[in-house]
């Protein structure tokens, strides 16, 4: 390179607790360039850009601005210095209108709302966002926050945007916008990291590309060296991802439906599921896709009893031969509905106690423990069984859980509901946050539960999951099932459309 | 993990704040011993642990709300309320154990009644139990006793025998010693007292793991107010009298005061009996020295909030919120 880079990262690395996110990745980012950051779920993307942007510090190494070293200690000296980051899960403040948002924290001591109201509308038609300025924040849809949340990204006039996984949610239009407008931020000299899992879309408007694998760096080129096959070689890279999501499944595959198990009849609640119908059955899985925000999660949560559908004209809900109506997760569970859930810190798992305390939960709750009262023996033979059925890895069973890696955690959580002795288990984005050998682990655990003969259902936004692991494939969208795929029907590209249009 | 974590762990000591707090309280009793004349004496120890025994049976009840992250307000009205309405009705001419159970099923229905408020209505445990505890007092005042002070009638021998002397020792104090373990095993070793943990520790994770938490929310409240009626009779027979303006009083915070200095987290989900004996015992060496020293009642509260300041501090120094553990989702 001629220029000196503007940012440059020198065999940084960043552990949790001894498991490594990153590990000694060499990174550069010159000005003016788009910089697509590619990996799969868990390779450290997401990990890498927030310790540029002062988010979490590297545990090791160096990172270098204008070649002099720097080490953020918060996000807001990262933005002092020109890095602005765009996360995933959105931060914006849900009480706050759009234009509030723009601007917060840039308020002058008395905020004139009407100036700010026209200054954003006018910015927003600028950049082709089609976000009404006075609307909500809790009002919009996941597309129309992530608009937001890169308009004030934008706005910041920062030297350095780093936009995390932002086209998963945007329709095609916007997308376009999108693109167009990290090309003119590009000419005006912006230096821009893309992470992205679609590899078209990096492909189409990179200059470079990085490619991460379990935390370290295994590619780093211009983009005209790579093509699409060549960069999945070097994502997979192992033949355990190959194992993962390489396999295409055939109809021939797919397992026969049992006997009906669940089935629902013209569900609604409130705007996030309208009218939806579908049925799941013994012994496979049953897939469902949809992109976040379609109500899928609202669907699997009204099964489960952990929220209401409505009262007038809110559908029903057979499960078996009886028409059931939770209103509570406990008759769900006690009938042999469980729910697992896809936030696992805030409604999963017991942070104060320990692995065996959070399977013996479990356990209390379902009341299939053996004696009246709780003793540790059996929270330990409970632990001990099932951390050998889901390979929970952890120094022993008292440790906390807190202290556990994502896909451990992830391990407790299913285990703390699977001991409950369910009947249909809802998976809800199983493998989130977690790393790639917990993710076989977790598919494998998934599978032996259909080949066992219990009607599983998965929800997955991530396609090569939903691919690999359902036997019958529903697509969600706009809070119902538009569409149905056997797995030899299914590809990608069809079930996006399905997702999409 | 590195190593200094290892060590920590395997030493088997951890400066906790239950372990800071005992460790005040430990350094106070000896530093009252050698200077306090009359402090190191059996029977001023004896009228140490007596009074505040009260306090600790409070505690206890105020402790399993708090693990299950509510908080009662209202105990001391309901204290106050339920035991003079007992001894009202015993100087009106009831049996003793009629009164006491309908005392007792006073204090049972206001604890239903604000279970029923937070778990149910789902109004903030802060706000339920504080209004509850103003309704309680109006209520009682109005309908159920006369007189700011009830006296015990002297026939009552049987509620005036409950705080005599076992072998020297107050019975108070046994009561407070079996209250402490019959909690001790109700938590560790039963059902509901692992669902006040869940409930405490994550109240959408118990709920989807199919805990009945409205219910137990309501137990919870349950629990801590007949426990409450106990202190109350407890005090009634110490004094002979109730005086119902305790109600208004500050002696509820005193409770809450010797909940959090023993280390039950006001979060929820952590601590347990351990916890309130220590904090218990803490208070009751201060207070002791203190009336020992003649100390004003000003400055005895100066002394109790700068302890209770003291030992948060120590604790957020000694255990600093863990970053990386704390977080975790995307890596």
């Amino acid at each position: 390179m001629m220029t000196a880079p503007l940012i440059e990262l020198r065999d940084v690395s960043k552990d949790y607790r001894g498991v490594y996110a990153v590990r000694n990745v060499n990174f550069t980012l010159n000005k003016g360039e788009i910089h697509a950051l590619l990996g799969e779920n868990g390779a450290g993307k997401s990990t890498l850009t927030k310790m540029i942007a002062g988010v979490t510090q590297p545990s090791d190494g160096q990172i270098l601005l204008d070649g002099k070293p720097v080490s953020f200690q918060r996000p807001a000296e990262a933005l002092q210095n020109g890095i602005a980051m765009v996360f995933q899960e959105t931060s914006l403040v849900p009480s706050m209108t759009v234009a509030q948002n723009l601007y917060l924290g840039d308020e002058k001591l008395f905020n004139r709302l009407r100036g700010l109201y026209i200054a954003a509308q006018q910015f927003l038609s600028s950049l082709n966002f089609n976000v009404d300025p006075w609307a909500n924040v809790s009002t919009l849809g996941a597309a129309q926050k992530q608009l937001v949340e890169i308009a004030r990204a934008v706005r910041q006039k920062s030297r350095v945007i780093i936009f995390d996984e932002p086209t998963a949610t945007l329709t095609p239009e916007e997308k376009h916008y999108f693109f167009s407008l990290v090309d003119r931020l590009r000419k005006d000299g912006v230096s821009i990291v893309f992470i992205s899992h679609a590899l078209e879309e990096a492909l189409a408007i990179s200059d470079r590309i990085t490619i991460l694998r379990d935390g370290e760096l295994v590619a780093s080129d211009v983009t005209s060296k790579f093509d699409r096959d060549g960069i999945i070689r070097a994502m997979v890279g192992r033949s355990l991802s190959n194992e993962l999501y390489g396999r295409k499944r055939s109809d021939a595959d797919a397992r026969p439906p049992g006997a009906r198990v669940l089935s629902v009849e013209n569900l609604s609640m409130g705007s996030m599921v309208r009218n939806t119908s579908f049925s799941i059955y013994a012994g496979q899985v049953t897939g469902l896709f949809g992109l976040i925000g379609s109500g899928r999660t609202e669907t699997a949560k009204i099964i489960a009893g952990v929220i209401k559908r409505n009262i007038f004209h809110g559908g029903e809900l057979r499960f078996g031969e009886r028409s059931v109506r939770y209103r509570e997760p406990r008759p769900a569970m006690r009938d042999g509905i469980v729910y697992v859930t896809e936030d696992r810190k805030a409604e999963g798992f017991f942070e104060t106690m320990s692995i065996a305390e959070n399977i013996q939960m479990g356990l209390l709750a379902s009341g299939l423990q053996s004696s009246n009262v709780v003793t540790q023996t059996e929270a330990r033979e409970v632990t001990a069984e099932w951390s050998k059925l889901l390979q929970i890895r952890a120094i022993n069973p008292n440790a906390r859980i807190v202290e556990l890696s994502g896909g451990n955690q992830q391990k407790v959580v299913i285990a703390k509901s699977l001991v409950q002795k369910p009947k249909l288990v809802i998976f809800d984005e199983p493998t989130r946050g977690v790393d790639v050998g917990a993710i076989a682990e977790i598919h494998k655990v998934i599978q032996d539960l259909a080949d066992s003969g219990l009607a599983v259902m998965v929800i997955s936004s991530y396609l090569p999951e939903i691919m690999v692991l359902s036997d019958r494939i529903l697509v969600y969208r706009m809070g119902r099932v538009v569409e149905e795929f056997t797995p030899g029907r299914a590809t990608e590209e069809k079930i996006m459309y399905a997702a999409v249009h | 993990m590195s190593a200094s974590q290892t060590e920590r762990r395997q030493g088997g000591f951890k400066l906790t704040q239950e372990n800071i707090v005992f460790f005040i309280a430990l350094l106070l009793f000896i530093g009252f011993s050698v200077l306090l004349p009359g402090f190191f004496d059996t029977s001023n120890l004896l009228s140490l642990v007596q009074n505040v025994a009260i306090l600790g049976i409070l505690g206890i009840g105020m402790g399993i709300v708090v693990i299950g992250r509510g908080i009662d307000l209202a105990m001391v009205s309901t204290m106050a309320l339920s035991t003079a309405w007992t001894v009202a009705l015993i100087n009106r001419g009831f049996g003793t154990a009629e009164a006491i159970g309908l005392g007792l099923a006073f204090a049972a229905a206001v604890g239903i009644i604000m279970g029923v408020l937070v778990a149910y209505v789902e109004i903030p445990a802060i706000f339920a139990t504080l209004a509850m505890s103003t309704v309680i007092y109006g209520f009682g005042r109005l309908a159920l006793v006369d007189l700011d002070v009830i006296y015990l009638p002297d026939n009552a021998i049987w509620l005036r025998s409950i705080s005599n002397s076992f072998l020297g020792v107050p019975l108070p104090v046994i009561w407070f010693s079996v209250l402490a373990i019959v909690a001790y095993l109700f938590l560790r070793f039963t059902k509901w007292g692992r669902y006040f943990y869940a409930i405490g520790d994550n109240r959408a994770a118990a709920r989807i793991t199919g805990i009945p938490v409205r219910p137990m929310t309501v137990i919870q409240y349950l629990i801590s107010s007949m426990i409450a009626f106990g202190a109350g009779l407890i005090t009634a027979s110490l004094l002979a009298s109730v005086n119902i303006r305790v109600a208004q009083s500050t002696m509820v915070y005193d409770v809450i005061l010797v909940v959090v200095l023993g280390g039950i987290g006001l979060s929820g989900g952590k601590g347990g009996v351990r916890n309130i004996l220590v904090g218990t015992i803490l208070i009751g060496i201060l207070l002791n020295g203190m009336t020992i020293l003649d100390m004003p009642f000003t400055m005895q509260n100066i002394v109790k909030g700068t302890v209770l300041l003291i030992a948060i501090i120590v604790d957020s120094l000694a255990n600093p919120r863990d970053e990386q553990t704390a977080q975790q989702g995307d890596i």
